[in-house]
């Protein structure tokens, strides 16, 4: 579907169709169509089922269906899932995209090319190495560790599943997969609190591994659900200690507060914080034509990731060196925002009004500014001495220019997540003091999106602290 | 001044001025809104600019204006660090892209403060006037003299004809709410005592000193240095021993003006404030005893700006009228923005505000990027004006509310257009359910919002 056919669909939908969305209640479908809502980002209408609070909570008598099933077992069950979802012949994931090129704003092509991705959060590697990393010893995932301490008092000791609610995040569509490999790898009881932006896919995922086995019980742990996030009819009286232990959510401001107000004792927020991400670059970036292309396009790769609607999309460029070749690198960078990418497109949805009006406020004060693109979605490329006072978005880069990298220092922060470094051997140099600023993640300019399996998250590995760690102790 | 917005604009003295039916001003506001590009193409920067890149060299219909008009959030377009940092005479700079007249050169090496510097400016006739705004940056609107003369004459036109009340110097004028001391604030102020207020009677003003601009920004400059990390403890505990100590003179003095609204509880009253500082007066003068029957059956009320996010009770408006004893037909709310010049009276009648001929409505997409299709009856969206009455800046904006625009006549009689009482701010009703990994330091700061 093209941009244009996406433009028509989304405006069919708008003028009164309404959207179904089913619910995934501990292994079983539910079909939507009681409960009428509207979409945050385009203003879709959707409807959901009647949700039956009693069953998203699983009395504490029961024991978690997942805890006496090996981690092996687990993951080779979530592998053989993983093989299912193929996007060319796996029907309900065709739905999930169809539905979420309605409700989403990111772009048909990129929402197909993350369902492509999405299997890759479920290979055996990959699953094994994030346990590897969470845990010193997995054996505690699958019953009771013997320890003893050096006056040989003895006890055990077993990473115990919680019940969780995980609140997924709206803004990556294929997102959930790794919320509910998280969920499983931990023996969790889950619940999924949809985003409006996306009420389809993690039902979708369910379905296809109801469909590799129905009575499993990784399927029998899960249910995902929509209620629009901050309605106090169901959270205030879902989010309990004696229901859940743990509450993840992605997110900050309204979302993160809502939460907050239920966490207390026995019920812990394990939080995913808001971040924006930056780049460095220096001296050397700026030698020759050769180089200039070469890191254009890897600033270029960061930034537009998503359309830059990710966490890790690079926002503010820093960089240091001959005033000319970083003119040409921003121009360079300009042309390479306007392309098609895996996960971003060559036209994004145009920056908000507000920016809008700050860059062509910064053009008409000229002075020391320069300008590279137009606000029209295909990228902007903004240079100036300090950081601009706006959020870049929608594939705008603020490339800064500084007397030095050391002193970029003083623009990371504790919301700085990702930092893309160009020549790479800098990171070694700067990665304490980055680190004491706030930041969590230095890699490769380019490399942003990718991972080495088993890196922590949010300066955290979350697994480790979504379990309960019950102790047995045999004191003298 | 060209001739058709001289005409519209002289309307401001005729007692039928909200009688006229858009489709006979139509045409004129075209023309003006031509001359008024043409008179000002040249001298705004930021309108050459974006006349330049929409090609447009002439206004010859509504669909041509939209271009030409300024969000709302162009008048707090300056980097926030020309006021933490003091440079004034680029903020200088600033204002002047968005000014009718050029800015006269004032000597800023001695300015400690931006008090200081909009104090400069006004003494060479440049009023500039800030937006309250509570989080993060104030707008900043300049106005010339016209502007100030207009405003003295509007508000008290207005004012009548919401109120039913001649301008009588015959009444009590008691402020009721911290209003912050800005040029269009303390115009519209002294216009309506020297309008309405009985000469021989003290006018009353709630007992807090005025809020500056000053004030206003060094809650912005503490927040960014909240987000870059560089506030100290003590610095945030300062500002918080500050805020405590201005909230406790607050409460102190609404205390006081519950007891002088009682003591003058036999004269006839003009209360005026904002919602929330009525509701507390009001609530403070129930506990001391006092109700409508204690006081003239000919009071009546201004109020100001809209609810700016205070919790109060559904039923607050009525505990206000009914506190101080205001009749119904004195009931008296406007709709106006500190960006505008003119104001929007609401009727007894119909309860819609009415637009005058001099105010060309226009009602856009949410993104702001389009003009609805309106041929008639009442649509829905993103409200933009030109006020034509504005000198010393662009007269169009395009604000942040959803509003209802009925061009044709209202249920009180009168035939002018209306705007629907269900204004809401798009800010309040986006963003309830966004949640996301990406996000700014914003959300890492506790207290100041």
């Amino acid at each position: 579907m093209n941009a244009k056919v996406q433009e028509i669909e989304r405006q069919r939908v708008k003028e009164g169709e309404v959207l179904r969305v089913d619910h995934f209640i501990r292994g079983k479908a539910v079909a939507g169509g009681a409960v009428k809502y509207r979409s945050r980002d385009l203003g879709v209408d959707f409807a959901t089922p009647e949700i039956n609070l009693n069953e998203l909570v699983v009395p504490r008598s029961e024991l978690p269906p997942l805890l006496d099933v090996p981690l092996a077992e687990i993951i080779s069950f979530l592998v053989e899932c993983g093989e299912r979802m193929v996007l060319e012949k796996n029907p309900y994931l065709q739905e999930a995209a169809e539905r979420i090129a309605v409700t989403n704003p990111l772009p048909r092509r990129v929402i197909e090319n993350l369902f492509r991705r999405a299997r890759q959060s479920l290979t055996e590697e990959g699953l094994r190495t994030t346990i590897a990393a969470n845990f010193a010893n997995p054996a505690a995932l699958d019953g009771w560790v013997e320890r003893v301490d050096s006056r040989g008092q003895r006890g055990a000791l077993r990473a115990y599943p919680p019940r969780m609610i995980h609140m997924l995040a709206g803004n990556s569509p294929t997102g959930c997969i790794a919320s509910i490999a998280q969920g499983a790898l931990v023996k969790a009881i889950n619940v999924f609190k949809m985003p409006s932006s996306d009420p389809f896919t993690c039902v979708a995922m369910l379905k296809t591994m109801a469909d590799v086995d129905a009575g499993h019980p990784v399927v029998r742990s899960m249910s995902a659900v929509y209620w629009r996030g901050g309605d106090e009819r169901i959270e205030r009286t879902l989010y309990r200690p004696q229901y859940f232990d743990r509450i993840v959510a992605w997110g900050g401001g309204d979302a993160i507060n809502n939460v907050i107000k239920y966490t207390g004792p026995g019920l812990q927020l394990v939080s995913f914080d808001p971040k924006t991400s930056i780049s460095m670059i220096g001296p050397e970036g700026f030698t020759s034509e050769a180089v200039i292309a070469e890191i254009a396009e890897a600033a270029a790769t960061d930034v537009a990731v998503f359309n830059q609607e990710a966490c890790l999309a690079s926002r503010f460029i820093f960089v240091e060196g001959d005033r000319a070749g970083i003119e040409q690198f921003c121009a360079r960078l300009c042309d390479r925002l306007a392309v098609d990418r895996e996960t971003a497109s060559e036209v994004a949805p145009p920056p908000p009004l507000d920016v809008r009006e700050e860059i062509e406020m910064l053009r008409v004060m000229d002075d020391s500014v320069r300008i590279w693109g137009k606000p029209d979605g295909r990228g902007m490329v903004i240079l100036t001495d300090e950081p601009v006072d706006f959020h870049p978005s929608n594939k705008t880069a603020n490339v800064v220019h500084v007397s030095s990298l050391d002193d970029a220092v003083r623009f990371v922060n504790v919301a700085t997540q990702t930092i893309g470094m160009y020549p790479p051997e800098r990171k070694a140099a700067m990665r304490d003091r980055l680190a004491s600023a706030g930041a969590q993640r230095v890699v490769r300019l380019g490399t942003a999106s990718r991972h080495v399996p088993g890196s922590p998250h949010d300066a955290m590995f979350p697994l480790q602290r979504f379990v309960r760690w019950m102790s047995d102790e045999d004191a003298c | 001044m060209g001739a058709a917005a001289d005409r519209l604009t002289r309307l401001v003295d005729a007692p039928d001025r909200f009688n006229i039916p858009f489709t006979e001003i139509a045409a004129a506001q075209i023309e003006a809104l031509n001359e008024r590009f043409q008179e000002r193409k040249n001298r705004i920067k930021l309108l050459a600019h974006r006349a330049n890149e929409a090609g447009i060299t002439q206004v010859r219909s509504r669909e041509d204006m939209v271009p030409l008009l300024l969000p709302h959030t162009a008048y707090k377009s300056y980097p926030e660090s020309f006021l933490i940092e003091g440079k004034w005479e680029r903020l200088s700079k600033w204002i002047g892209t968005v000014s009718s007249h050029p800015i006269a050169p004032i000597e800023t090496a001695d300015i400690t403060d931006i008090d200081e510097w909009i104090g400069r400016l006004e003494a060479r006739g440049h009023y500039v006037s800030c937006s309250s705004g509570t989080t993060g940056k104030s707008a900043m609107l300049i106005a010339s003299d016209a502007d100030m003369a207009w405003s003295r004459k509007d508000t008290v036109g207005v004012f009548s004809w919401g109120s039913g009340i001649k301008p009588a110097q015959d009444r009590r004028m008691m402020g009721l709410a911290p209003i912050a001391h800005v040029p269009k604030n303390v115009v519209i102020a002294e216009a309506q005592r020297a309008a309405f207020g009985d000469p021989a009677k003290e006018h009353y003003r709630l007992n807090v000193p005025p809020i500056t601009v000053g004030q206003l920004t060094r809650m912005v400059v503490l927040r960014k240095k909240m987000t870059e990390g560089t506030a100290l403890p003590e610095d945030i505990a300062q500002f918080e021993r500050t805020s405590r100590e201005r909230q406790e003179t607050l409460e102190r003095a609404m205390q006081e003006a519950a007891e002088a609204v009682v003591r003058y509880r036999g004269d006839k009253l003009y209360v005026s404030g904002l919602w929330n500082a009525l509701y507390q007066v009001a609530k403070q003068v129930r506990e001391l005893g006092y109700a409508a029957k204690d006081f003239h059956p000919d009071n009546c009320i201004y109020v100001g700006g809209g609810l700016k996010r205070a919790q109060l009770p559904p039923d607050y408006q009525q505990f206000v009228h009914d506190t101080f004893n205001i009749p119904a037909n004195r009931h008296f709310q406007n709709y106006s923005m500190q960006e505008l010049n003119s104001g929007m009276p609401k009727c007894q009648r119909g309860s819609r505000y009415h637009v005058p001929p001099w105010m060309v409505p226009f009602i856009l997409d949410e993104e702001g990027n389009a003009l609805l299709p309106h041929s008639g009856g009442e649509i829905e969206g993103r409200a933009a004006f030109y006020d034509l009455a504005l000198d010393g800046r662009w007269g169009g904006v395009i604000t942040g509310d959803r509003i209802s625009l009925d061009l044709g006549p209202c249920a009180c009689g009168n035939a002018g257009p209306t705007v629907r009482d269900n204004i809401v701010r798009y800010a309040d009703i986006k963003g309830d359910d966004k949640i996301g990994c990406a996000g700014t330091v914003d959300a890492y700061v506790r207290g100041l919002s």
